[in-house]
């Protein structure tokens, strides 16, 4: 008996025979996943690969899988281990010694210092530092065991994640685990994490793979258009990170149960819940793909409950945060309440396997000091260093979850505020420091100087007609910018000109190799003056279509960095990487007859 | 040796300074053996130095204040 209800698979389901001849008998915690067959496919590929070949003995993984068990008191999981530790022939008296506290069992120093590192990343990964893999290396261990151990802990918390969910009997129902206390880990004498940036990533060599031709690479350019640090830092280990994106590509792909949009949104709260940034900012980013706002993904990763879902996707999410953050306190009648709401056991059982698979992913990165692709939200990293945990307060009781963090890093929040009230004249102060931003968003859509001046007035008299509708919680420049933009892309359509800026699917901006490839020398633009040399990037820049435009006016002539863009845009930053880079090579591809030619006749 | 499709791959990461030690090497290592992607990154490099230094798209001061007075002379009416 387990919390969801269960089908028969049989012997022909190929993931169970495969886990059956490596061990001999289907584990419950599988059994319990047999609504969803993909779910089960895809763990059984990840511990296959973290339990066949490898630098780190097939023993030394289980113990690991064990003690992580043992230390969280969950006794399905530590008997899923003990079962597999008794068919490589260890004692019955040795796991138990093992589950109670490893340290008094005599193990090799090598082995106990990386039991102490993964149980220490199992149960406080915040905390894992540099100075936790120094250690490691004191004791000889190399960096492909390190990720070996890391990917094996991160499969521990996975295992122990459906565990809490599903509530499975243990495969050995007689056998109890030894009453052990809490577990203590120990602490560097001269460690005192903030949680912050603790880190100082990564920690490991990660050799090059071709993205053209890695196969696991080359899905996740098509699946997401680039490949995440967290895949790249695993390099060392091709068969892991295979493994992992086969598993992930099962878990997080398919829409038929709970769609993309809703298991990213539960990543990105989880995350949070868990504090950790890397994951945040990239669940963050994979929702602008996918049409979020960058305010709600903001809000989500500050507090959901402020956010704009749906009752029951908030409900979701609680469940979900729920079952990393309070486990011990897990029960069924968390399930009952999402039943109660309309979930059906298939969906429930896919949001807990999403999010056995984020902290999988949070456990690992924090392991691996795995260094962010994107910066995570500001108010969130506020949020992270005052150390108020979304999970621990009674619902929107907090006024700092959402506009005072803003409000303290803008200089126009005064001015803004009295504009609200009603005041002229700090509204005349506002435009007047921002018109030159009005005018180069309104120039960066329209792709003319002349209709860019013809709008400004109506994007000024369209911010005073809605200032009442400006949340602190972003920016007033970002807010302005947002009008002009929307009234811009109102003024292109109004003269028939389809455009669009928004995320489109990456496969149209692939074809961007160059054609010219003339040597331009050094210096080439000094055979220019300087307003000439104005006008022909004004000109070019202009003839760019709409979207490369944009970015490339934010990057290159606002100087804004590439998160800003994008949060500007409400695209993601992978989005605006591939606009950024196309847009500069048109533009090269267009300067270059007249610097190249330049260069030319400067030689001679 | 990386193939120059594997360079161009990195390449917008290569130009933002966000790519890895390890890739890093792979493309400098191409880009001192290849010509054509060396002139690619060096006049990659140059336009988007161009285009940053010579930061252009002012608005003249006349025609904002021109804009502003416009604006704020009609918010004033509506209100009076
Ligand atoms: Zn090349």
């Amino acid at each position: 008996m387990s919390f969801l209800a269960t089908v028969e698979l049989g012997h022909e389901f190929l993931p169970f025979a495969a886990f059956e001849e490596d061990s001999g008998a289907v584990p419950n915690l599988l059994r319990a996943q047999s609504l969803l067959p993909r779910a089960i496919e895809g763990q059984v590929i990840l511990e296959g690969a973290v339990r066949s070949r490898g630098v780190i003995s097939r023993a030394q993984k289980e113990r690991i899988l064990l003690c992580i068990a043992a230390a969280r008191r969950d006794v399905c999981c530590a008997s899923l281990a003990r079962t597999a530790l008794r068919s490589l022939g260890e004692q019955d008296r040795q796991i138990d010694r093992l589950s109670e506290d490893h340290r008094r069992v005599d193990l090799p120093a090598a082995e106990a210092a990386l039991l102490d590192f993964c149980l220490k990343l199992a149960l406080h990964s915040l905390s894992v530092s540099i100075s936790d893999i120094e250690r490691l290396r004191e004791h000889g261990i190399d960096d492909e065991s390190i990720v070996e151990a890391a990917v094996t802990t991160a499969l521990a918390i996975y295992r122990c994640t459906l565990s809490v969910g599903l509530h499975p009997e243990p495969d050995d129902g007689l056998w109890r685990l030894p009453p052990g206390g809490e577990v203590s880990v120990r602490e560097p004498a001269a460690h005192s994490s903030s949680g912050t940036r603790s880190q100082t990533g990564p920690y490991v060599r990660a050799p090059y793979l071709s993205p053209l031709t890695f196969a696991p690479f080359v899905t996740l350019m098509n699946t997401h258009g680039f490949i995440p640090n967290f895949f790249r830092a695993q390099s060392s280990r091709p068969d892991l990170l295979a493994a992992e994106v086969e598993l992930a590509a099962l878990v997080l792909l398919p829409e038929d149960i709970l769609t993309r949009a809703q298991k990213e949104t539960i990543l990105l709260a989880v995350s949070a819940a868990n504090l950790n940034s890397y994951c945040v900012a990239i669940h963050g980013n994979l929702l602008r793909g996918l049409g979020m706002s960058t305010d709600e993904g903001d809000q989500i990763a500050l507090d959901h409950h402020r956010s704009s879902l749906s009752d029951p996707d908030k409900a979701l999410l609680d469940f979900a945060i729920k079952l990393c953050s309070q486990f011990s306190d897990f029960s069924l009648e968390d399930v009952v309440r999402l039943r109660a709401l309309g979930f059906t056991d298939l969906q429930i059982l896919e949001c807990e396997v999403v999010t056995a698979l984020n902290n999988f992913a949070n456990v690992l990165q924090l392991g691996l000091g795995i260094e962010h692709d994107f910066e995570s939200p500001r108010a969130f990293e506020q949020k992270k260093l005052n150390r108020r945990v979304v999970f621990d307060r009674r619902i929107g009781d907090d006024p700092s979850s959402s506009s005072i963090m803003a409000q303290a890093e803008d200089p126009d929040a005064e001015l803004a505020a009295q504009a609200c009230a009603g005041s002229l004249e700090a509204f005349e102060e506002l435009i007047r420091r921002h018109s030159r931003l009005i005018y180069r968003a309104l120039v960066a859509i329209l792709g003319s100087q002349d209709h860019a001046q013809d709008a400004m007035q109506d994007v000024m008299l369209s911010a005073y007609q809605h200032i009442g509708g400006f949340r602190a919680q972003s920016k007033f420049s970002t807010w302005l910018v947002s009008i002009a933009r929307n009234k811009a892309i109102e003024y292109l359509r109004r003269r028939k000109n389809e455009v669009s800026l928004d995320e489109a699917s990456f496969d149209e901006d692939r074809d961007l190799r160059p054609r010219e490839l003339q040597d331009w020398g050094e210096n080439p633009e000094q055979a220019y003056s300087r307003s000439e040399i104005r006008q022909l990037i004004e000109k070019e820049i202009m003839a760019l279509p709409a979207k490369y435009r944009v970015v490339v006016m934010l990057r290159d002539v606002e100087h804004l960095p590439t998160e800003e863009t994008a949060r500007q845009l409400d695209l993601s930053v992978p989005t605006v990487k591939v606009r950024l880079l196309r847009g500069r090579l048109m533009l090269r591809e267009r300067l270059a007859p007249h610097f190249a030619a330049a260069a030319r006749s400067a030689v001679r | 040796m990386i193939t120059c499709d594997e360079f161009f791959a990195e390449f917008g990461d290569y130009l933002e300074n966000r790519v890895s030690p390890e890739v890093r090497k792979e493309l400098e290592l191409h880009l001192s053996q290849c010509r054509a992607c060396h002139v690619l990154y060096d006049s990659t490099c140059q336009t988007v130095k161009i285009v940053t230094d010579n930061s252009s798209f002012d608005l003249p001061r006349n025609i904002s204040e021109s804009i502003i007075g416009t604006v704020m002379a009609k918010l004033r009416a509506d209100r009076a």
